[in-house]
């Protein structure tokens, strides 16, 4: 992956949206889908935590091609704004010990061009050996065009790195933060890094007058053939995604089926899920129900942490 | 005062390791084995024109680059790509006798009709017709990234940057007015700190900081501006230099500094260059410390 376009993902991008549309359709979305919420540190049990979940969540990609997608936005040695290295580097190893063929680390940042630099900020090139083999800067990856099919946003097409449209898995690994627009960043808005700088610019504007939250939702379904593990083991409250403070919350939030775990994000942060516009768009209102998720492992009520929200989100409070 | 061996980055791709991932078709990649974009492109041909390059090289790149252009004037940032965008205004870097007098020509005109939506006349007629008439300002016209998009202090930097080196081979009135605005949006969007950052100065009533990379591609567009702003973003970007952790921000930092005949110590520790871009500003800002900023010529 990553020199230049293979078959794949040539196959990939001729079927289009038409292909992805579909997929979204007949995938994961006629299940009730599953959510885990474990109790996680950064610490060396991380690796055994991730692989545990793995296995229970049935990820089968032996043979596959795995692209994990963390959060990188800003110079931030603290890793409050950034998914911790150590998180990305067990989900790695997770997927390569589950028979993976290929696993890559890509991330294309919205406000900074220098990619690396602010991953090796962020621990990425200390803690991940062989990291800058392994990641792709998808804001500067090779790209081709594709229809967008029933898009809830004004855009008909988008360009798109072809490292992320030849994966068969993407794993959204975001931080659990508030976020300054549209409220909360969890999985679903982490894929805004799918979208290539390179073609866009930074920030990735078009996609704002477009709509932030329909473009949320657009991603979300041109990409169905995705899982998300969120980094919620500190994350960030008040004005975020990149001012705001720590939050320590002490969990990972786990499942294939992205609208289910941000919805589940949402409760733990003590948001209403349903009046996250993005949410709304992409699951419908009882898709986001409590009822309607399953949840695995540690019950909502007791990892409850309510985040800070900033004056014009006080309504989305649970 | 630092010197020129004290500010080399650690490690670094050098001009002739720049000219071996040229493509086969005469573009550069932004990363071994990729396709030919215009930035990286640019960025090689600069770096070329800083030291002394392969002469077949800088052919075969100019020739992948006019080849590239589209029949509005402007550059794709790659040819799979069915739009001009701000990479327009690099690629206007070039010397027009060098990249050809027609195509350059055509370039800059191409950026004369581009503007941030935010302050184009369909959205100010727009916004007149609901009753918002706030934000409108005229005299702040940036460029975007990307059409239909608002301007951003990047793309607006190397706007003005390309129209000041046409404005020394063919002066006219409009490409100077087009500079002097494009040049107010920049003092516009300045950080509380001093320097820039993509061009967001203030998100909901919080200051947002600056960064180093946008901080000296303003500087370096607004080279001969006079003003107690440039005097604060200069301190400001002599600070950032000190506590810059990218090889990438610290070589437009320098040149941006440079541009102001100041110069930048860097950071005690030496940082790294790990791509071709970052490596040809490093070139080009090396040579810019030597006394040539090609940017200004």
């Amino acid at each position: 992956m990553g020199n230049g376009i293979t078959r794949r993902e040539a196959l990939a991008v001729a079927a289009g949206c038409i292909t992805l549309t579909r997929c979204s359709m007949l995938g994961a979305r006629s299940a009730v889908p599953r959510v885990s919420i474990v109790r996680a540190g950064y610490t060396q049990s991380i690796y055994d935590t991730v692989r545990r979940l793995l296995v229970e969540h049935r990820v089968d990609v032996r043979g596959k091609r795995v692209v994990v997608k963390p959060n990188l936005v800003e110079f931030d040695p603290g890793t409050t704004i950034n998914t911790h290295p150590m998180l990305v580097h067990a989900a790695v190893e997770g997927f390569r010990a589950l028979g993976a063929a290929d696993v890559r680390i890509a991330e294309g940042p919205g406000h900074r061009r220098v990619t690396l630099d602010l991953a090796d900020a962020a621990g990425y090139f200390e803690t991940i050996p062989q990291f800058e083999d392994l990641f792709t800067d998808l804001n500067l990856d090779d790209v081709s065009q594709v229809l967008l099919r029933d898009p809830f946003s004004r855009l008909t097409s988008l360009y798109f790195p072809n490292t992320a449209l030849g994966a068969d898995l993407i794993v959204s690994l975001p931080k659990m933060k508030t976020h300054h627009w549209v409220g909360a960043t969890l999985s679903m808005k982490n894929f805004f890094g799918l979208v290539p700088g390179g073609i866009y610019g930074w920030p990735k504007n078009v996609l704002h007058w477009a709509g932030i939250d329909e473009c949320i939702a657009d991603l979300h379904a041109a990409f169905p053939r995705h899982f998300a593990i969120v980094d919620g083991v500190v994350g960030m409250e008040g004005n975020g995604p990149i001012q705001g403070n720590p939050k320590p919350v002490g969990v990972l939030v786990v499942g294939g089926d992205m609208t289910a775990v941000d919805a589940t994000c949402c409760r733990i942060m003590r948001i209403n899920p349903s009046m996250i516009r993005y949410l709304r768009l992409a699951a419908g209102p009882s898709r986001l129900e409590e009822q309607n998720i399953r949840q695995i492992g540690e019950a909502i009520k007791n990892v409850q942490t309510p985040f800070d929200l900033i004056e014009p989100f006080q309504n989305i409070r649970l | 005062m630092p010197n020129r061996a004290e500010s080399v980055p650690a490690k670094l791709m050098d001009l002739a390791s720049i000219i071996r991932l040229q493509n086969h078709d005469g573009g550069w990649p932004y990363r071994n084995g990729g396709s030919s974009w215009t930035e990286p492109t640019v960025f090689a041909l600069l770096a070329q024109s800083a030291q002394p390059g392969d002469r077949q090289s800088v052919e075969r790149g100019l020739a992948w680059l006019r080849a590239a252009q589209r029949q509005d004037g402007g550059w794709p940032p790659c040819p799979s790509v069915a739009q001009s965008t701000w990479v327009t205004a690099m690629a206007a870097l070039l010397p027009a006798d060098q990249l050809g007098r027609a195509c350059h020509t055509n370039a800059i005109n191409w950026l004369m009709e581009q503007t941030g939506k935010e302050t184009s006349l369909a959205y100010r007629l727009r916004n007149e017709l609901i009753g918002d008439g706030a934000g409108a300002d005229e005299t702040h016209r940036g460029w975007p990234f990307f059409p239909g998009a608002a301007a951003w202090v990047t793309p607006t930097a190397f706007g003005v940057l390309a129209l000041e080196k046409a404005r020394r081979h063919q002066a006219a009135i409009a490409v100077e007015q087009r500079i002097l605005v494009g040049r107010e949006f920049l003092l516009d969007r300045i950080c509380k700190d001093g320097g820039w950052n993509y061009g967001r100065s203030n998100v909901l009533g919080v200051d947002a900081p600056s960064y180093p990379e946008t901080t000296g591609q303003a500087l370096l567009a607004l080279n001969q501006v006079r003003s107690a702003k440039v005097d604060r973003a200069l301190t400001a970007a002599q600070d950032e230099a000190r506590a810059c952790q990218s090889s990438e921000g610290l070589s437009w930092l320098q040149l941006g500094l440079q541009a102001h005949g100041v110069a930048a110590a860097g950071p005690a520790r030496k940082l790294e260059c790990r791509r071709l871009v970052d490596s040809a500003v490093s070139i080009l800002a090396q040579a810019a410390l030597g006394g040539r900023n090609i940017f200004l010529e």
